[in-house]
């Protein structure tokens, strides 16, 4: 019953993380979530922290998140996610729209 | 033990020196007889001291307002109640703090007015302006002491007696019911188990239902073990709030104080914390805020 | 999204982040105890719910011209903006380090107060007390209370409601409490929820589901004829931030005015209008918009903004 805390870790782009020292994205509203990016040097790595009240996506979360790094060839990178129910769709557009707004885009 | 319950005139009787109290006789002013019925608003003597009483009646009925009945707190109770505070400041508004009368409230009601019309002219409002009274009257010296003596639910509780400056409260065993929603209905809307949520409750009373909940919480300073005995804790807390009032002590009283009883207590021990970053945060920039 | 850009988004679709940002001057917005501390709800996660590094609530402080301009935005969306103990210990907080500005700025600017007085400004969107910590939410409440006493004489208080969730329960009475209040038509502002209503009363009296019944009885055009409501704007940022920093222009004493409860004179002012609700006995909010001068009110809640505020009659300030 209690919330979940997930941690997962990807070898991500080294010198690849965001301008600033942290960045806040989101809100936890009903299916939807927040993340908070963290510039943190770790050779590169991508360091991911999730929070949610959904049991048993475990491997859902790491596919997406996987992805996510990957695609979007960011590094040295911790990200923390409050989480209500978002869906795999939601949270990869979440994180894209976050590591954009970071680097100083407009959010797609 | 014998219950409080709906028997907030019974109360009065029971605290006040023996046929000292005048209803509806706040200064100078004498409410209309029937008006805001919910609510007993009047003078009376605690050991030879004039003392405002602000009370609930939940065997009366508002005859303009159908929803209140029962101890509910309706438009024409809550101005009724403010205005007694505002006559009790302006009557003794040349006395020094210590000599100013007291205000007692005596708790047990279970909601504010839920109506359509009360909606339309505003019942926010009437439960706003007695709060602000209350508040008025602390700050000016007044020692405002608040006693549940049977049900003070969510926002009534709020509108009468959590503006005090101390609570006092029979205890659970009274039939003492001091909630936002009781456990059930937080179990409906959760969808947790009521069995889960009892076993939570014991570890964290923030959101179980009860007088002992509120205790650990500071929201109750002191429970009362039996009806007997709220004579002389009312005259007793009087006395301590007066005693910190003349010394200048006033965030030792009211709604602040109860924050710091709660950390104290363990029961809310994040609020500090907050409060400290904040003041923290805010300081590493102030000089460019503060011109 | 640009601050420029900002301006012209609907208040009722913006975040409670940005919300807060755009209604100050560019750029001078800090938020205080925001996400990076990641001061989440220590309740809720052995309920399963969800926690927010925020708690639902932003807080910080901006400027407005010289003045500086302390900010609590609620966020609708996160547990319907309710209040817990973080949440409502932010709003508590807030208004401790505006009554130590007002302190500081007396001090230094004892013949031009007007201009560096502090002000609170909170934007609201809450059911009121959050369910899962109920009694810390209930217990911050009178908090919150108790700080806008302390504000009275010193700074001015002033409510923004115009998001989805509106204003109810028991943030319902602190807005009321307030010096002045900013709604949009979309806001809404109440005690009792709709809900609420139509379990004590049978949906025959009150049918929560029906929209435009819900906005007669507590939108910000119904509060606006009934002086509940002080200035109607526009659902957009730039809307409220106009009508916030002309407010703010104004001499202390004139926001002040503004209020409708919190002295002896405004709770006669208001045990006159209870009297009214008895004469009236109305059915409907229609029925006191008629009794106010408006010949056509089935014609109200449809009218544009502007227009609406140019045909409108409104409750006299002295009741009859």
């Amino acid at each position: 019953m209690a919330l979940q805390h997930l941690e997962f870790s990807y070898e991500g782009t080294p010198g690849a993380t965001i301008p600033m020292e942290w960045f806040h994205s989101g809100v936890v509203g009903s299916g939807d979530m927040e993340v908070l990016l963290t510039r943190r040097e770790q050779q590169g790595k991508v360091t991911v922290k999730v929070c949610t009240p959904v049991r048993g996506f475990d491997q859902v979360w790491d596919k997406v998140l996987a992805r996510f790094v990957q695609e979007s060839g960011c590094g040295d990178l911790e990200l923390e996610i409050n989480d209500n129910n978002a869906t795999p769709f939601i949270v990869s557009l979440r994180l894209k729209q976050a590591l954009q707004e970071a680097r100083g885009g407009e959010p797609a | 033990m014998e219950s409080m319950i709906g028997r907030g005139r019974d109360a009065i009787s029971m605290i006040v020196d023996p046929d000292s109290f005048a209803e509806n006789q706040v200064g100078n002013v004498q409410v209309p007889e029937g008006y805001g019925p919910g609510a007993v608003v009047g003078t009376a003597s605690l050991n030879g001291r004039p003392v405002t009483i602000l009370a609930n009646d939940a065997q009366a009925v508002n005859p303009r307002f159908p929803v209140v009945y029962f101890g509910v707190i309706g438009m024409e109770e809550a101005y009724k109640m403010a205005s007694a505070v505002y006559e009790s400041i302006l009557a003794d508004r040349d006395k020094p703090v210590g000599e100013k009368r007291p205000l007692l409230l005596i708790v047990d009601t279970p909601g504010n007015g839920p109506g359509k019309v009360e909606e339309i002219f505003g019942m926010n409002k009437a439960t706003g302006a007695y709060q602000l009274a209350l508040a008025e009257a602390r700050k000016a010296g007044h020692a405002v002491i608040a006693m549940v003596i049977g049900r003070a639910i969510s926002g009534a509780f709020l509108c009468h007696g959590l503006q005090a400056d101390h609570i006092l409260a029979l205890p659970k065993e009274c039939g003492t019911m001091i909630h936002v929603m009781p456990l059930t209905s937080i179990s409906r809307i959760t969808k947790m188990d009521i069995e889960r949520l009892e076993e939570l409750s014991q570890e964290s009373p923030v959101f179980a239902a009860g007088v002992d909940f509120f205790y650990r919480l500071g929201g109750v300073e002191e429970i009362v073990p039996a009806p007997e005995g709220m004579r002389d804790a009312l005259a007793r807390h009087v006395e301590l709030v007066e005693a910190l009032k003349r010394e200048g002590h006033y965030e030792q009283t009211g709604p602040w104080s109860r924050g710091a009883l709660g950390a104290e207590r363990g029961g809310r021990t994040t609020r500090p914390e907050v409060l400290r970053r904040m003041a923290e945060e805010f300081a590493a920039v102030s000089s460019s805020y503060l011109a | 999204m640009s601050y420029g850009n900002g301006q012209k988004m609907s208040f009722l679709e913006a975040n409670a982040r940005q919300r807060a940002n755009w209604l100050v001057d560019e750029g001078s917005f800090t938020e205080l105890l925001g996400p990076q501390d990641r001061m989440t709800s220590p309740h809720l996660p052995a309920l399963g719910e969800a926690v927010s590094f925020d708690d639902g609530v932003v807080t910080g402080v901006g400027r407005i011209g010289t003045r500086p301009v302390f900010v609590i935005s609620q966020e609708g969306r996160f547990i319907g903006g309710a209040v817990g103990e973080v949440h409502g210990a932010k709003m508590v907080g807030i208004f401790r380090l505006a009554l130590d500005a007002y302190k500081a700025a007396a001090e230094k600017h004892p013949d031009d107060l007007d201009a560096y007085r502090p002000a609170v400004v909170i934007s609201f969107e809450t059911g009121g007390v959050r369910l899962h910590e109920a009694n810390a939410g209930l217990l911050a409440h009178a908090e919150v209370m108790d700080m806008i006493q302390d504000t009275k004489g010193k700074l001015p208080v002033i409510s923004l409601i115009g998001s989805k969730v509106g204003c109810f329960g028991g943030m319902g009475f602190v807005a009321a409490a307030t010096d002045a209040i900013i709604m949009s038509p979309l806001g809404r502002l109440g005690l009792t929820g709709p809900e609420v209503i139509e379990q004590e009363m049978g949906k025959e009296e009150f049918d929560a589901s029906d929209k435009s019944l819900v906005s007669r009885t507590t939108g910000g055009k119904h509060k606006y004829i009934m002086q509940d409501c002080n200035i109607l704007v526009e659902d957009t940022i730039m809307g409220f931030r106009r009508a916030l920093c002309d407010l703010l222009a104004q001499p202390y004493e004139k926001v002040c005015a503004c209020r409708r409860i919190g002295s002896y004179q405004l709770v006669k002012e208001q045990m006159d209008l209870v009297a009214l609700a008895v004469e009236l006995n109305p059915g409907d909010a229609k029925d006191v918009w008629r009794y106010y001068g408006n010949e056509h009110p089935e014609q109200l809640p449809e009218l544009e903004t502007a227009e609406f505020l140019r045909v409108v009659h409104r409750r006299p300030k002295e009741v009859r």
